[in-house]
C-alpha cells in the first residue's frame, strides 16, 4: 500500500514536470552582447540578427536567404529569417512589440507603421537614417509612411513599393473592338469598355468570360480597390487634419456608387463577391474575368513558369493600364502601398540589425529583390531605372506617381476595417446577394454608419 | 481495538492517492483556465486599446464603460452586436436540434440487426473525423454560387431550383454554416445514442409490443426516458460548443462575416484583435460567459435528476 502512494506522488511529479516543460517558452539565443562601437562591422562579426518577413512571392524564404548570403559572407553577421503569414502578422508583431520577445527586425505594411509605432516597442531611427540617404533618397509619398502624423520620429526604413493598376486581357479588348489606348482613361471610358466586352465577348477560346471582377468583404485589401474611386471624385477618407471621417461626403458617395453601380449594370461579376483577393486573382489568371484591379506582383508572375494558375491565353495577353481619371476631368488616383522594415526596441544587437537594414536599403539589393517579386524598389533612383528598362513596368511606374496612401495615424488599421465592412455591405447589396435592396439610400446610410464608427475609433485615447 | 483505526488509515491513504493524481490536473485548470478568465474579467474594466496596450494590466481603469458601450445601441461601436447575438441564437438552436434529433433518428434506424451495419456505422462516423477547418474550407467551395457543387446538383442535375441561390451572402449565409455544422456534429451524437440504445434490453420492447404498444409509443415511453441522461449531456455540450463556434464562420467568410453571418465569437475576435478594442472584447467575452453560465444553471435544474440517478 505504501509503495502505491509513493508511485502516485512520483507520477504526479513527472506529469507536472513534463507539463511545465512543454508550456515553457523558447530559450533565448545566447548571442553576444551588442557592441556600442559604431565603427565598422568588424566588431559585429558572428552576431545573429532575426528577421521576420511576410510571404512576398511564391518562394519567400529562399528568395530572401539567397539575396542575404553575400551580406553574411562580407560582414560575418548571420541573418535568421522567418516567414509570418499576412493573416497573423498583425497579432504576432503586436505581441512581440509589447512582450519584448521577438525578432530584431520585422517587415510591416506601409499603412501599419503608425499603429505599431504607437505600441512603443520600436526603435526611433532618426539618428541613423542619414546612412541610407534620408528623405532625399525616397519619393515623398514613400517617406511619409515611415512617420506618424503630427509626431517626431522615423519608425521604419522603406523596403519595397507597390501600386494598384488595371489588368486587362488584350485579346478580349481586340475582340470587342476597343482600342487599348484610352480604354480606361476615365470613368466613362471604363464603363464603355466593360459594356463592349459584356455585349460582344461573352466567351473567348470556348470558355465564358465576365467583364470585370473584384473581391468582396472577404478580401483584406477591399478598401484599396474602392478608395481610388473616392479620391477620383474629390472625396477623402479623413479630414485634412485627420480628426474626423469624411467618408460620408457627397464626393465619397459618388466614388463608391460608381464602383457599386458596375454590379447593378451586370458588368461586375457578382459571384466574385464571395471570394477573397487571392481567389479573384486566380480567376483572372484562369481566364474567367477580363478586367481586374491588382498589384505588380501578378504581372511578374506571368514570367514565372512555376505559377500554374495562369492559362496560356491569359498569360500571353496581359495588358496594364493606370487607374482611370475622375469625372469632370479630375485627377486619377491609385493606392500606393508596399512594405517597410522596423527595428524592435528589444533587439539585442541593434548595430548589427541596422547593418542588415542598411544592406536591404542599398540600391542593388532593392533592385534585385523587387525584380524577384515584381514589386518596385522604394528608393527613387532604382524605381526609375526599372521603369526605363522594361516597358511593361512603365505603367506601374506611372501608377506609383499618381499614387496616394492613407492618413498615417495609429488608428488607421481599425478605421480601414470599419470602412471595409461597410463597403462590403454596399457591394453585397448592389450585387443583390445580401443586405437588402440597393439604392442611393443604401450607399448613404452605410457610409454614414462607417463615418460614425471611424469617428468613435478616432476618439480613442490613452486616457481613463 | 484493531477495528476503526486501520480502516480510517486505509481510507485516508486511498484519498491521498486520489488527491495526488488529481493535483496536476487541478493545477493546470487553475493556470490555464481560471487565472486567464479572471485576468480577462479584470481587463474588461480597463481602457485597453492601441495606445494603452503596452501597459496591459497597468492600463487606466475605466469602470463599466466597456459594458455600457456594448449595451448602448446608440454607440457606433455597438453596431452589429445585437445582430450577432441573434445570429448566434439561431445558429445554436438549429445546429443542436439538427445534431440531436438527426443523431437520435439515425441511431434508432441503425439499431437493428441488418447486413452491413458495421459499414453503415463506419461511414456515418466519417464526417466527424474531419477537422473543423477542413470542413469549413470544403463547404466554402461547395457553396459557391456559380461553380459550387451544391448549386450544380440542385439546379443543373436535379432541376429542383430555377435560379442559382447565393449561399455565402445574404439570408442563406447562416444556413451555409448550420448545414456543415450538423453534418459534422451529428455522427458523434449518433454514435453515443447507438451505444446507449444497444444497452436497452430487448425484453422491454417485446413486452410492450405484446401489450399492444406501437412503435411510436415504445419510443416515447421506453427509449426516450432511458436516453434522457445522454440527451441532457449532449444538449449541454452541444449548446456551449455551438455558441462558441469560431472556425466555421471565419474560414468561410473571413474575419468579418457581415451582418447575416456574424456570430458572437467572430465579433469578439474582430473587435479585440482587428480593431484593437481589447477592453470591449473582454467585456463582450464576460457577458457571453455569463449567458452560458445561466444556460448551465437552467440545464442543471432540468436534468439534475438524471445526473443523480446515474450516480
Amino acid at each position: 500500500m505504501r509503495r502505491i502512494s509513493w508511485i502516485a506522488w512520483a507520477l504526479a511529479a513527472l506529469v507536472l514536470a513534463v507539463g511545465v516543460g512543454a508550456c515553457g517558452g523558447d530559450d533565448d539565443d545566447s548571442s553576444s552582447s551588442s557592441s556600442t562601437a559604431a565603427t565598422g562591422t568588424e566588431s559585429l562579426k558572428g552576431q545573429t540578427v532575426r528577421l521576420w518577413i511576410m510571404p512576398n512571392g511564391p518562394d519567400p524564404k529562399n528568395d530572401i536567404d539567397t539575396l542575404l548570403k553575400p551580406f553574411t559572407e562580407k560582414t560575418g553577421i548571420k541573418v535568421e529569417t522567418e516567414v509570418v503569414g499576412w493573416d497573423v502578422q498583425q497579432d504576432r508583431i503586436r505581441n512581440a512589440a509589447v512582450s519584448g520577445e521577438g525578432p530584431d527586425i520585422t517587415q510591416a505594411g506601409t499603412t501599419q507603421v503608425p499603429f505599431f509605432a504607437a505600441l512603443q516597442g520600436f526603435e526611433d531611427l532618426s539618428d541613423r537614417v542619414e546612412d541610407i540617404g534620408g528623405d532625399a533618397a525616397y519619393p515623398e509619398g514613400v517617406w511619409t509612411t515611415t512617420q506618424v502624423a503630427g509626431q517626431d520620429g522615423i519608425w521604419a526604413a522603406p523596403w519595397f513599393t507597390e501600386a494598384r493598376a488595371i489588368y486587362y486581357r488584350k485579346d478580349v479588348l481586340k475582340k470587342a473592338g476597343v482600342d487599348e489606348e484610352g480604354a480606361f482613361a476615365d470613368w466613362d471610358a471604363m464603363t464603355a469598355t466593360l459594356q463592349a466586352i459584356n455585349d460582344k465577348v461573352p466567351e473567348i477560346d470556348g470558355k465564358p468570360i465576365q467583364p470585370f471582377g473584384s473581391p468582396g468583404k472577404k478580401a483584406f485589401d477591399l478598401v484599396h480597390h474602392v478608395m481610388p474611386f473616392v479620391w477620383d471624385a474629390g472625396g477623402a477618407e479623413l479630414s485634412e487634419d485627420n480628426t474626423k471621417s469624411t467618408i460620408d461626403s457627397a464626393e465619397a458617395a459618388q466614388g463608391v456608387s460608381y464602383f457599386a453601380d458596375l454590379l447593378q449594370k451586370g458588368l461586375y461579376d457578382k459571384s466574385q463577391l464571395q471570394r477573397d483577393g487571392t481567389q479573384v486573382e486566380n480567376q483572372f489568371k484562369g481566364g474567367r474575368i477580363a478586367v481586374w484591379i491588382g498589384g505588380p506582383w501578378t504581372y511578374a508572375s506571368t514570367a514565372r513558369a512555376d505559377d500554374e494558375n495562369w492559362v496560356d491565353s491569359a498569360r500571353k495577353n496581359v495588358g496594364i493600364a493606370p487607374m482611370p481619371h475622375g469625372p469632370s476631368g479630375g485627377e486619377g488616383f491609385t493606392f500606393v502601398g508596399g512594405s517597410n522594415l522596423m527595428m524592435f526596441k528589444s533587439a539585442k544587437n541593434k548595430d548589427a540589425a541596422w547593418e542588415v537594414m542598411k544592406f536591404m536599403s542599398s540600391d542593388d539589393f532593392q533592385t534585385k529583390y523587387a525584380e524577384l517579386l515584381g514589386m518596385f524598389p522604394s528608393r527613387s533612383e532604382p524605381q526609375q531605372a526599372i521603369a526605363e528598362k522594361d516597358p511593361g513596368y512603365q505603367s506601374w511606374y506611372e501608377a506609383i506617381q499618381q499614387g496616394r496612401t492613407y492618413a498615417p495615424i495609429p488608428q488607421w488599421a481599425q478605421i480601414e476595417n470599419a470602412y471595409k465592412a461597410h463597403f462590403g455591405n454596399i457591394l453585397d447589396a448592389a450585387g443583390g446577394v445580401g443586405g437588402g435592396d440597393y439604392s442611393d439610400e443604401t450607399v448613404t446610410s452605410e457610409l454614414q454608419a462607417a463615418a460614425k464608427e471611424a469617428n468613435a475609433l478616432l476618439a480613442q485615447s490613452a486616457g481613463g | 481495538m484493531v477495528g476503526p483505526a486501520p480502516r480510517r488509515r486505509r481510507r485516508r491513504r486511498r484519498n491521498t492517492f486520489a488527491y495526488a493524481l488529481i493535483a496536476p490536473a487541478a493545477l493546470f485548470m487553475l493556470l490555464v483556465h481560471v487565472v486567464p478568465m479572471l485576468a480577462g474579467a479584470l481587463l474588461s474594466f480597463k481602457n485597453l486599446n492601441t495606445f494603452t496596450f503596452h501597459q496591459l494590466f497597468g492600463a487606466p481603469w475605466t469602470g463599466l464603460s466597456n459594458y455600457e458601450a456594448i449595451l448602448d445601441s446608440s454607440n457606433p461601436l455597438n453596431d452589429g452586436f445585437v445582430g450577432a447575438v441573434w445570429n448566434t441564437v439561431r445558429y445554436t438552436f438549429w445546429t443542436v436540434l439538427g445534431c440531436l434529433a438527426g443523431g437520435l433518428a439515425i441511431a434508432v434506424l441503425l439499431n437493428r440487426d441488418m447486413r452491413g451495419r458495421k459499414w453503415a456505422r463506419a461511414l456515418m462516423l466519417a464526417p466527424w473525423i474531419v477537422p473543423g477547418f477542413v470542413v469549413a474550407t470544403i463547404w466554402q467551395f461547395m457553396w459557391q454560387s456559380d461553380v459550387g457543387i451544391v448549386n450544380k446538383v440542385l439546379v443543373d442535375y436535379l432541376h429542383l431550383l430555377g435560379d442559382r441561390p447565393t449561399w455565402l451572402a445574404g439570408d442563406n449565409a447562416l444556413w451555409a454554416m448550420i448545414i456543415p455544422s450538423v453534418w459534422r456534429g451529428l455522427p458523434l451524437n449518433m454514435l453515443i445514442f447507438l451505444a446507449a440504445l444497444q444497452a436497452v434490453p430487448t425484453e422491454l420492447y417485446e413486452a410492450a409490443s405484446i401489450d399492444g404498444a406501437g412503435a411510436w409509443r415504445r419510443f416515447r415511453h421506453i427509449t426516450l426516458p432511458l436516453l434522457r441522461p445522454l440527451i441532457g449531456i449532449q444538449l449541454l455540450f452541444g449548446v456551449i460548443y455551438a455558441a462558441y463556434q469560431y472556425t466555421i464562420p471565419v474560414v468561410m467568410f473571413g474575419s468579418n462575416p457581415g451582418p447575416d453571418a456574424d456570430l458572437m465569437m467572430t465579433l469578439i475576435v474582430r473587435q479585440s484583435f482587428s480593431n484593437s478594442l481589447f477592453g470591449f472584447g473582454a467585456a463582450a467575452s464576460v457577458l457571453l460567459m455569463g449567458v452560458m453560465l445561466i444556460w448551465v444553471l437552467l440545464w442543471y435544474r432540468a436534468f439534475r435528476r438524471d445526473l443523480e440517478a446515474a450516480a
